[in-house]
């Protein structure tokens, strides 16, 4: 662990925003002559300020820096070849001919790719398993319904983190699963640190994300529409597809996108479920601040994220312009 | 018509909601090429008919035949007739043409075959070049053709219309009666056709069948429901009416405000308590001293054709309809003659 290596001026830019905050409030209320309505947002306002754009300010400023805080982009060639700072000082010291013999280090890259796998894994196996779900509940026909609503929505009052823990206790080699699997005679198995329990507990944490706004999508439809179909000669499964999943896209695309992006950066599932057998991009950056304590490295990483996050949210805005899926694309 | 044979029967329809009767023994036949109204007032079960018809709803007792088959637990999309709904129910993420063609599609028409249909149903509801605009771009009138359009095109055997024309202003709506008539005339299409407007109904339809609280008052031509309406409520709801309690004295004569009034009606027995309908045009005003009933005029309203006047004969109020009008206060005498006296049981109350 190191500690906080503020740039120099992380004090005066502060204060120019927290100067300009103010002159805009002050601003404001003499334009109005009195308080205008968004003044009530100031607080939410500084808030973001201080602990979201500030950060970002601040990632983008280590992400360009080494650690004499000197201009470079060293930090992004680190993230495509790992080797690359060690390569560099060998031949400052050795020279070209024994810098050459050190390899491109892949294991940031391998493991943004394969972070992303895995985020697609799971956004496909929630979509698999959530569509049905949220077809289900939005039924006005089945009185199941809105039970199954309320189920979905109790362990979300939970902590994740606990929830997460409590698959170990299913999981572990003497957890309840194989008690169960030695009790019926298939003996125990293993069933934690490996990628499937892993992709197990980022599925059972983020489905309802997937279920929720396609629910929302589907309850919105007009019942009419799918007995049109009908009237017009489609059997249940054809007014499936030829109206009710065309008419919720935007619900699943929003889905995705609530899937998706907590699935790539996640980090605590891997490491409780996973057991560090399996790495995801997450747990690097995590690792890169907290273990190495580079932190210009990790801040390297984290803007390759963002920029990777607000690429895929532009594209998804594109397929549902509207926002009609009711999420937060 | 009624030389058509029977293409739609409905056999001793009943049908409940959670315990709560919203078709109570319905009868009814629906014959080849004829234009059928369901006319009544919201929650009559008119609208729960025709879904019964279509495949959405099924009857909790009796049977529904079409062309003398049992038709009754068929899925909407295997039965042979289409329906009209009440808000269009246009597909919006399909544009005006592939609305039309979507049930064409379903069936696995060739694209020729498709295209030709679509254009020829664009020209019949006058919406010809509309077909790559999107169902959201069009006004109210103009995806009430589309939905028309969009049934009309698989060529069912019977349309069912659930208030189509709810959504239309005045004239917009007038428009679209004339057209909608002269395409079911066209096409020699069965139409069953519900509304709660009775201009409607009056205007376009063959057959009226006036309903009310999950029953069936009264089948008859137009011209029959308004001239001879079965009881008070089907004289009530069609047209305006002057409504009285009197006795049937004897035949073809009737007490009412104290007055005898021959009439044409018989077969009700002696001193039987009746309803007496009268409509407002067909009461004349003459003198005060020669009228048989005597009264003073309460209020006068000009109505376009003609002026509505309430006049005041003992304790009951008239409605009458006259091109002369009579000052407010004048005493006028009230005269009808036998024919317009349109004698009915009183109704039961569970019918009210």
């Amino acid at each position: 662990m190191t500690d906080l290596q503020l740039p120099a001026w992380a004090p005066w830019a502060m204060g120019i925003g927290l100067a300009a905050f103010i002159g805009m409030v002050a601003l404001s209320v003499r334009r109005n002559h009195g308080v205008k309505r968004s003044l009530f947002a100031a607080p939410y306002t500084l808030w973001m300020f201080i602990f979201t754009l500030l950060p970002c300010i601040l990632i983008a400023y280590y992400a360009f820096t080494d650690a004499n805080g000197h201009f470079t982009f060293n930090n992004f060639s680190s993230f495509w070849d790992s080797n690359y700072i060690m390569r560099e000082n060998l031949r400052t010291v050795a020279g070209d001919e024994m810098a050459a013999t050190v390899a491109r280090g892949s294991v940031n890259v391998d493991t943004l790719v394969y972070s992303l796998w895995m985020a697609f894994l799971c956004t496909a196996v929630s979509l698999v398993l959530g569509y049905p779900a949220a077809l289900f509940m939005a039924d006005r026909k089945m009185r199941l319904g809105p039970t199954l609503v309320v189920l979905f929505i109790i362990p979300m009052w939970m902590n994740f983190l606990l929830r997460t823990i409590a698959w170990m206790s299913l999981l572990e080699d003497n957890g309840l699963i194989n008690a169960f699997l030695q009790w019926i005679g298939i003996g125990k198995m293993q069933l934690m640190y490996n990628q499937q329990a892993v992709l197990l507990g980022m599925v059972y944490n983020f489905l309802p994300f997937m279920v929720f706004p396609i629910y929302t999508s589907l309850s919105k439809l007009d019942p009419k529409l799918a007995e049109a179909a009908q009237d017009l000669g489609c059997n249940e499964f054809r007014t499936l597809y030829k109206v009710t999943v065309p008419l919720s896209l935007p619900g699943v695309i929003s889905g995705i996108t609530m899937v998706f992006m907590p699935s790539v950066t996640t980090f605590f599932i891997p490491r409780v479920l996973g057991g560090g057998n399996t790495r995801m991009f997450g747990d690097l950056i995590e690792s890169t601040f907290k273990t190495a304590g580079n932190w210009n490295l990790g801040s390297a990483l984290s803007l390759i994220m963002m920029v990777l996050i607000l690429i895929s949210l532009s594209i998804l805005r594109k397929a549902d312009p509207n926002g009609e899926g009711g999420g937060i694309v | 018509m009624s030389e058509q044979p029977r293409m739609i029967y409905l056999e001793n329809i009943s049908k409940e909601y959670d315990g709560v009767t919203v078709l109570d023994d319905i009868n009814l036949y629906i014959r080849k090429k004829e234009f059928v109204t369901l006319l009544g007032p919201s929650g009559c079960g008119k609208t729960t008919t025709l879904r019964i018809i279509g495949g959405f709803e099924y009857p909790s007792t009796g049977r529904v035949m079409f062309e003398g088959k049992d038709i009754t637990d068929m899925p909407p999309y295997k039965r042979r007739v289409n329906t009209v709904f009440q808000k269009y129910a246009l597909f919006p993420h399909l544009n005006v043409r592939d609305n039309i063609a979507f049930g064409l599609k379903i069936k696995k028409m060739s694209r020729g075959e498709i295209d030709k249909r679509v254009d020829k149903m664009l020209n019949l509801v006058n919406m010809a070049g509309y077909g790559k605009r999107s169902v959201d771009s069009l006004s109210g009138g103009q995806q009430q053709r589309i939905a028309i359009a969009r049934s009309l095109v698989n060529e069912p055997e019977v349309l069912l219309l659930d208030e189509p024309l709810g959504a239309l202003d005045l004239k917009l709506r007038k428009e679209m009666q004339l057209e909608l008539k002269s395409m079911q005339q066209q096409l020699g299409i069965t139409f069953l056709y519900v509304t709660h407007d009775q201009e409607e109904a009056l205007t376009m339809s063959d057959t009226i069948v006036v309903m009310n609280a999950g029953h069936i008052l009264q089948i008859g031509t137009p011209k029959t429901i308004y001239d001879e309406p079965a009881n008070a409520f089907v004289a009530n709801f069609i047209g305006e009416s002057n409504i009285i309690r009197g006795t049937m004295v004897r035949d073809e004569l009737v007490n009412f405000s104290g007055v005898d009034f021959p009439c044409v009606d018989s077969g009700f027995g002696e001193n039987t308590p009746v309803d007496v309908v009268v409509r407002p045009e067909d009461i004349v005003i003459l003198g005060e001293d020669i009228g048989q009933l005597t009264g003073t005029v309460k209020s006068v309203l000009f109505k376009g054709v003609h002026y509505e006047m309430m006049i005041e004969c003992g304790d009951f109020t008239w409605k009458v309809h006259s091109t002369t009008m009579q000052p407010t206060g004048s005493r006028v005498g009230l005269s009808i003659v036998p024919f317009n006296i349109h004698i009915m049981h009183p109704m039961k109350e569970e019918a009210k």
